[in-house]
């Protein structure tokens, strides 16, 4: 229960010098990447209430500000700093150094590279408005290349490691690892190289972003929260024979959920039957987690309680999809800033505060100093969680007045954008804490990995 | 769990059944979906978008209009569409077989566009779409980056928006839609769901087979 005060020497070199430029780089991009859609998202918020705002801006006209901002924030945010969070989670559960930095290195610049071609893309206009793989078709061998040469070194770090028993981390992590290109691949070349024909191409789309979110983003996450909660506590988790039957509902459960979104559409009914089945079966995921890394909910440091507010906002992020994906239900929230709320809930609340514990907790280990400032910390703790809870709850309110009124045939839309402006003001406000909050991060990352000065007086570690 | 190539074989197994299911299951039932022969009428449909309005569909796509805006109708009893004149019957799957790139769309913060062109009770015309596109309106920001102001050289040009009040162009100028505006409103023109397939007519339900 008690927050180390210092590194252990051991703990600090196990993963050691061959990984600390890799993983460093990694994390860097991420959190750059992160303050890039942070400030696009803050351009998407406001042209909700400003539909003047960068109007005449051909690169940035409010859908490709969307379009950019989700291809960032899961390919480069996600991409990086889960990445990062999952390669080192295998090495230390691995108990060697990490393997192939070279390799990591390489694989993050065709992976960085890739991206920023692909972003270029788009606002060059070849972006695909496809949910979640917006980015063009020429950018996307090239990430796939550069995730495949990072994911060797997690493999060798997993098939060498020293004792037979895996973790739950090493699951998730896993996982996420190897799932990655099979769906990534798949999506590609039926979606941009051969094309499905007609509403297939919706069909095959959702099956990838939910495919990518149960499979990828959530486990990199929950990787790191695995490895968190009983290092920082010191304690077991508690039920841990359940937590395979967790791993495996969220495995096997989570990707059919693909239908989620076309409730009503011009799809074959059972798409949407088995996803609302499934949305539901998946609660019995996030209670395993919940029951498993409760320990986390009972303080401590301030990366323990990233991921306890991370892993509330993912359960509860669940829980309002499984709600809102019931016909009756979706009725009203259908196509509404709700799903926006769900989406930040599990995206921005879910998984971003997961992997800033497990960043929080890492980083000190990696880099082999404490971080440098312990007030930048918590601030960032105390804006991200203001920031997530008020998006989450703006962005509802404003879902929830748009969907009745969308319903009531007789209410123009520009009557809707009038009554749903209060809550996006709001909203947007709720955007710029998180921004702002992410950028003490991307302060405190800097001056802990590139000033040499000695701190270590002062220094914090969570 | 200590065996790694089982962990492996659930993975994989995890997701090549959800792959089998909706991707090959879905392809399966809508892969080898045909074009509606009407005897009566002497053709099929739908029928294949203009290359103009083809040419449209890659501008909507590139702006990502997707973000605000759906293309499906929903049926009458689930949501305000068929009520707020956005369709006289529900979309099916078959509406879109002839789609490059179909677009449904998540999100409606502006209207959908199915039936663009058989809005009750006035349709917008080219022009009406044009200075939508060029004035915006409402919660829709403008698109002016889709036309040139120019000089005008000779006779004004057919297309020339005729704009008022604020605004108009500086005399001797005239606002003019580029290609892409051109082919993005033939696109939105040419978007509908008018003929009625036989999927397409609502089932009455509760009682037994005729």
């Amino acid at each position: 229960m008690t927050a180390q005060a210092q590194v252990a020497p051991e703990e600090a070199s196990t993963v050691g010098s061959a990984g600390r430029l890799p993983l460093l780089l990694l994390l860097g991009c991420g959190i750059l990447w992160l303050l890039a859609a942070g400030v696009l998202g803050l351009v998407a918020a406001i042209q909700l209430h400003a539909p003047w705002f960068f109007e005449n801006c051909r690169i940035l006209n409010h859908g490709r500000v969307e379009a950019l901002r989700e291809s960032i924030w899961i390919y480069g945010w996600v991409g990086n700093a889960g990445l990062c969070v999952a390669l080192w989670v295998l090495a230390r559960l691995g108990g060697e150094p990490l393997r192939a930095g070279n390799l990591v290195v390489i694989g993050a610049g065709a992976w960085n590279l890739g991206l920023l071609v692909g972003l270029a893309g788009i606002v060059l206009g070849d972006g695909t408005a496809l949910p979640a793989l917006q980015l063009p078709g020429y950018a996307l061998p090239v990430m796939l290349a550069g995730y495949g040469a990072m994911a060797v070194s997690g493999v060798l770090s997993w098939a060498g490691r020293r004792r037979s028993v895996m973790f739950a981390s090493h699951w998730y992590a896993v996982a996420a690892l190897f799932l990655f290109p099979w769906i990534f691949s798949a999506a590609q070349v039926t979606l941009i190289w051969v094309p499905v024909r007609g509403v297939l191409q919706a069909i095959v789309d959702g099956w990838y972003t939910q495919g990518i979110w149960s499979l990828w983003m959530a486990p990199l996450a929950l990787a790191g929260a695995y490895y968190v909660v009983p290092k920082a506590t010191g304690r077991t988790l508690p039920s841990y024979d359940a937590a395979a039957l967790g791993f495996w509902c969220l495995v096997f459960v989570g990707p059919w959920t693909g239908g989620r979104h076309l409730i009503g559409g011009p799809v074959p009914a059972w798409i949407s039957s088995i996803a609302i089945v499934a949305s539901v079966t998946l609660l019995f995921h996030y209670l395993i987690v919940l029951i498993n890394l409760r320990w986390a909910f009972g303080g401590g440091g301030v990366a323990l309680k990233f991921v306890a507010f991370g892993l509330a906002a993912y359960a509860l992020g669940g829980l309002v999809d499984a709600v809102t994906s019931m016909r009756g239900v979706a009725l009203l929230t259908q196509f509404t800033h709700f799903d926006s709320a769900q989406q930040q809930l599990a995206f921005s609340g879910g998984i971003s505060l997961m992997l800033f514990g497990a960043v929080y907790f890492a980083v000190p280990r990696l880099a082999g100093r404490p971080w440098a400032s312990g007030a930048l910390m918590t601030g960032h703790l105390v804006l991200a969680v203001v920031g997530v809870a008020l998006l989450a709850v703006s962005l509802g309110a404003a879902g929830l007045i748009q969907g009745a009124a969308l319903n009531e045939p007789a209410v123009p839309f520009a009557e809707i954008a009038e009554r749903t402006r209060t809550w996006l003001l709001v909203a947007t406000a709720a955007d710029s804490l998180i921004l702002f909050g992410n950028l003490l991060l991307a302060a405190n990352f800097i001056q802990t990995v590139a000033c040499r000065c000695g701190r270590d007086q002062e220094a914090v570690t969570p | 769990m200590k065996n790694g190539f089982l962990l492996f074989l659930g993975l994989f197994s995890a997701l090549g059944l959800s792959w089998a299911g909706i991707v090959l299951g879905s392809y399966a039932q809508l892969g080898a979906l045909a074009p509606y022969y009407d005897d009566s009428e002497a053709q099929s449909f739908p029928q294949r978008l203009p290359g103009i309005a083809a040419r449209g569909q890659l501008v909507y796509r590139d702006l990502n209009c997707a973000s605000c805006h759906t293309q499906q109708v929903r049926r009458p009893d689930f949501g305000s569409d068929q009520a707020r004149g956005w369709g006289e019957r529900q979309s099916v799957a078959r509406d879109y077989i002839f789609q490059p790139w179909v677009q449904l769309g998540q999100a409606r913060i502006g209207p959908d566009l199915t039936n663009l062109q058989s809005r009750k009770p006035t349709a917008p015309d080219e022009e009406d779409l044009m200075e939508m596109l060029y004035a915006g309106q409402g919660a829709m920001p403008a698109y002016r980056f889709l036309f040139v102001d120019r000089p005008v050289v000779g006779q004004v040009s057919e297309h020339a928006l005729a704009l008022t009040g604020s605004l108009r162009p500086a005399p001797g100028h005239e606002i003019v839609p580029t290609a892409r505006a051109l082919a993005l409103v033939a696109y939105l023109q040419g978007l509908g769901t008018g003929y009625d397939y036989p999927e397409a007519k609502p089932a009455v339900g509760g009682g037994e087979p005729k």
